[in-house]
């Protein structure tokens, strides 16, 4: 095939950045950052610390990011990652190196349960999944005794393999392309988005809606599972058993920044990949700013307001799906 | 004209220059009366109403009130205070207030003493008002505890309400809007309502919104029929003697040529039965509905808007479960509360000319055509869509049905209503289900547009595929059916054929 003349790539890109505003958001962001503190921003070290945060947003809100596509919501990720932290350390000494598996299992296990449970008592995924939150960090707390427990045997997953490129980006990568594709190429991503674009239309038009509400959850809890085999890791090696509210927002930041509408029917995880890497880029400018948390906090939360009032109303007309 | 309570004369009103919503339209309402206005959807009925309220201005028009010349309304406050009131077709009911808090909704100031509410001064004045009116309910119910009709009701009773804390007389005589109410009731709610109604004329006049002929036959004085925002007849039923058929005539105004039947391009009906219907009865909706559906034909299922046609259609695709009787499918008799899916699974497909009711909006044109037919895009060695063959199979579409759309991967949302439906039911096409179930096809789109659905749905039946449709127009029965069954409160009345239709219907 022949190289595209620069003449067919312009339309493309300006009506990806007319679908995708927040791109124009992260350049503003660099640029501004790369003047202000160039001394501070623009090191390696700082390259690596956004693309950390990067990594850890993302690996939250990629499972998540399917049940809002559905129009619903899964708060049990952090969950999943304390209760997991500690039956990682209760296994640890029985199954030896296969217990890191529990996560994936753990993870599959709750989807399912949240899958089951919304579509057969019909109660809103808010309430239902933060309740489960709840209860996995109560259950965490008690089986460890009060305190955070480490597993060291895992430090080989993050290990640094080239110099100022966290391994566990690179171990992110497969799992961020695995959810895209899931979601835009396959039968069950194409009838997700119908489920969450016009739930009648997509009875109508023959699809088994409660099932594919059940694997939506299942997918999400499964894919949270998967990304905390590296996360554990890359968290310190042990899950805390104290529920905090920050584990619990900033994935669900990433995912409403990248455009991803609660309502549901659009969006998806390349949304939510690139909202991770904004907000990522964002915190980490504001902290080297040396602005107080708290106002760093504040600018956040503007940010977030701003967003989300462009992904609901559009930019010039332009609607973001 | 004398006696007159209420007189709108010559009320015209346009929206952005262009649609005529009202043309000169006149119509008076007398003391104690029920005058009904009908005609189709986008008549103008509701444009009219919504000028009575003062949600609209008019462009043109003048308003009189006993006589005397008065400004149209600007808000329903004011409205109120000319002794107009309107009962919303649904969505009006506060479900988690008490029957005396909805009533007194937002005439708490008229309670207030010393900043706090005189609830047993409400809860008296609401008693007065419900036994004046005999709504059989206790103030303390809450609204989702009664029964649709009662709710209704209590709606009505509040309507009246509100003239008089607005006028702060109590004798005045409210004129109130009855939009649709009838809607959301079984057929014998609707007895029940109506004799309630008939009761409370004693003490207010009523507009009666609708398009359900027998209500507007048995329940009104008067008749106002308007088409296309003109009036175009008025009946006073004391005086005049028409028939249910003259009515209808006056609503959808067509010419007797427009029937005809030709055999030669509906295709050839084999014996093969694809579809069984025995005994189906849903209590309050319709009752002991039989036929056989062959391959390849078409039966309407032909009534006024109420009658059950629409809920025996919806029962077919999965969306409302039966009671009694039994559907069965090529031999397999199916299961009273299955899902669209499953139904779909079975041969049987739904299309809606309700916009938005199975379009994915916020798609492209590809997606939506491709939703019920991924096996067929799918790639040959793995589960993956291919985008290749996603946009062959709607260019094919597009092309075929004429769908005026920049490209293919337009999102579904900028397209023209005609070129939605379109869409909507060329999916079809491609997914060639046993039977296609056509509910109201063309509603709300224009002659050509129309004409390409008719064109396609015949074409879908010559190649084999069973139909049924439910419609308001009867042109489309004697264009697509084969059989047409009468239908009236919920039970069949007569089967004819598109001749004998046409007759009937052109007499």
């Amino acid at each position: 095939m022949k190289i595209l003349g620069s003449n067919k790539i312009t339309p493309v890109i300006i009506q990806t950045l007319k679908t995708h505003p927040l791109i124009i958001a992260l350049i503003a962001f660099v640029v501004m950052f790369s003047v202000l503190i160039p001394a501070r921003f623009l090191t390696p070290l700082n390259f690596s610390s956004i693309l950390r945060l990067f990594v850890t947003y993302t690996l939250f809100a990629l499972g998540p990011t399917i049940v809002v596509v559905i129009g619903s919501l899964d708060l049990s990720y952090v969950g999943i990652w304390m209760l997991g932290g500690v039956l990682l350390w209760l296994l640890m000494p029985i199954l030896g190196m296969l217990s890191i598996l529990v996560y994936p299992l753990l993870g599959l296990a709750t989807g399912l349960l949240i899958g089951v449970i919304q579509v057969k008592v019909k109660i809103p995924s808010f309430i239902l999944t933060l309740s489960l939150l709840v209860t996995f960090a109560g259950l965490a707390a008690w089986l460890a005794g009060g305190v955070s427990r480490p597993v060291r045997e895992y430090a080989f997953i993050t290990a640094p393999l080239i110099p100022h490129l966290p391994t566990a980006f690179l171990w992110s990568i497969p799992i961020i392309i695995a959810a895209v594709f899931i979601m835009k190429r396959t039968r069950i991503g194409t009838y997700l988005y119908a489920i969450g674009s016009n739930e009648e239309g997509a009875g109508l038009a023959g699809i088994n809606v409660d099932k594919y509400k059940i694997l939506a959850f299942t997918l999400s809890g499964l894919l949270t599972g998967i990304g905390l085999i590296i996360l554990f890791q890359h968290l310190g090696g042990s899950a805390p058993v104290e529920l905090k509210l920050g584990n619990l927002v900033w994935p669900l930041a990433a995912i409403v920044l990248g455009g991803t509408p609660l309502v549901g029917g659009s969006g998806g995880p390349h949304r939510t990949a690139l909202g991770a890497l904004t907000l990522a880029v964002a915190t980490q400018g504001l902290y080297l700013m040396i602005l107080l948390p708290e106002v760093v906090a504040l600018l956040l939360g503007l940010l977030l307001v701003a967003a989300i009032v462009i992904g609901t109303r559009g930019l010039k007309g332009v609607t973001i799906t | 004209m004398d006696g007159s309570l209420l007189e709108v004369k010559g009320v015209s009103k346009t929206f952005d220059g262009v649609v005529h919503a009202l043309d000169d339209v006149t119509i008076a309402v007398r003391q104690n009366e029920i005058v009904g206005v009908v005609g189709e959807n986008g008549a103008g009925k509701s444009t009219l109403m919504k000028i009575l309220v003062g949600v609209y201005a008019p462009d043109k028009g003048e308003l009189y009130y006993r006589g005397r010349k008065v400004p149209f309304p600007k808000n329903p406050k004011e409205a109120a205070e000319r002794g107009i009131s309107i009962v919303y077709q649904e969505k009006g009911v506060i479900p988690h207030l008490q029957v005396y808090q909805f009533l007194l909704l937002g005439h708490e100031d008229k309670y207030v003493k010393l900043s706090r509410l005189q609830i047993d001064k409400m809860k008296k004045d609401a008693r007065e008002i419900l036994e004046e009116f005999h709504v059989k309910c206790d103030v303390e119910n809450f609204m989702y505890e009664l029964p649709l009709s009662t709710q209704k009701m209590v709606e009505i009773a509040r309507a009246i309400l509100s003239v008089r804390l607005e006028h702060g007389d109590d004798d005045v005589t409210s004129i109130i809007i009855l939009d649709e109410p009838t809607a959301p009731l079984t057929i014998e709610e609707r007895r029940g309502l109506f004799s309630d109604i008939l009761e409370m004329k004693k003490n207010a006049s009523f507009i009666f919104v609708s398009h359900i002929i027998p209500e507007v036959m048995e329940f009104t004085d008067r008749v106002h029929v308007l088409r296309d925002g003109k009036l175009v007849a008025h009946y006073d039923l004391s005086k005049e003697k028409i028939t249910e058929e003259d009515l209808f005539r006056a609503i959808v105004g067509r010419e007797s040529s427009e029937y005809i039947y030709k055999p030669e391009v509906k295709g050839v009906v084999s014996e093969e039965v694809v579809l069984t219907v025995k005994d189906l009865t849903k209590n309050g909706c319709y009752y002991d509905i039989s036929f056989d559906l062959r391959k390849g034909e078409c039966i309407g299922i032909f009534g006024p808007a109420g009658s059950g046609k629409s809920e025996i259609i919806k029962t077919i695709a999965g969306l409302m479960s039966f009671e009694g009787g039994g559907l069965i499918v090529r031999g397999q008799k199916v299961k009273a509360d299955e899902l669209p899916h499953f139904r779909l699974g079975r041969g049987i497909g739904y299309f809606s000319g309700e916009i938005g009711k199975e379009l994915f909006l916020n798609w492209p044109i590809t997606k939506n055509i491709s939703i019920v037919s991924i096996e067929k895009i799918l790639l040959r060695m793995l589960p993956v869509i291919s985008f290749n063959a996603e946009r062959k199979m709607a260019e094919k579409i597009v092309k075929r049905l004429r769908i005026s759309a920049p490209s293919v991967n337009t999102d579904c949302y900028s397209l023209s209503g005609g070129s939605k439906q379109k869409v909507s039911v060329g999916k079809w096409l491609e997914r060639n289900p046993d039977i296609l179930l056509l509910e109201d096809p063309t509603i709300g789109i224009d002659v050509g547009a129309r004409e390409d659905i008719y064109e396609t749905a015949l074409e879908m039946k010559k190649s084999g595929i069973s139909m049924i449709l439910v419609s308001d127009d009867p042109k489309e029965y004697s264009m697509l059916c084969d059989k047409i069954m009468f239908i009236k409160d919920g039970r069949i009345q007569k089967v004819l054929s598109p001749e004998e239709f046409g007759k009937v219907m052109a007499a």
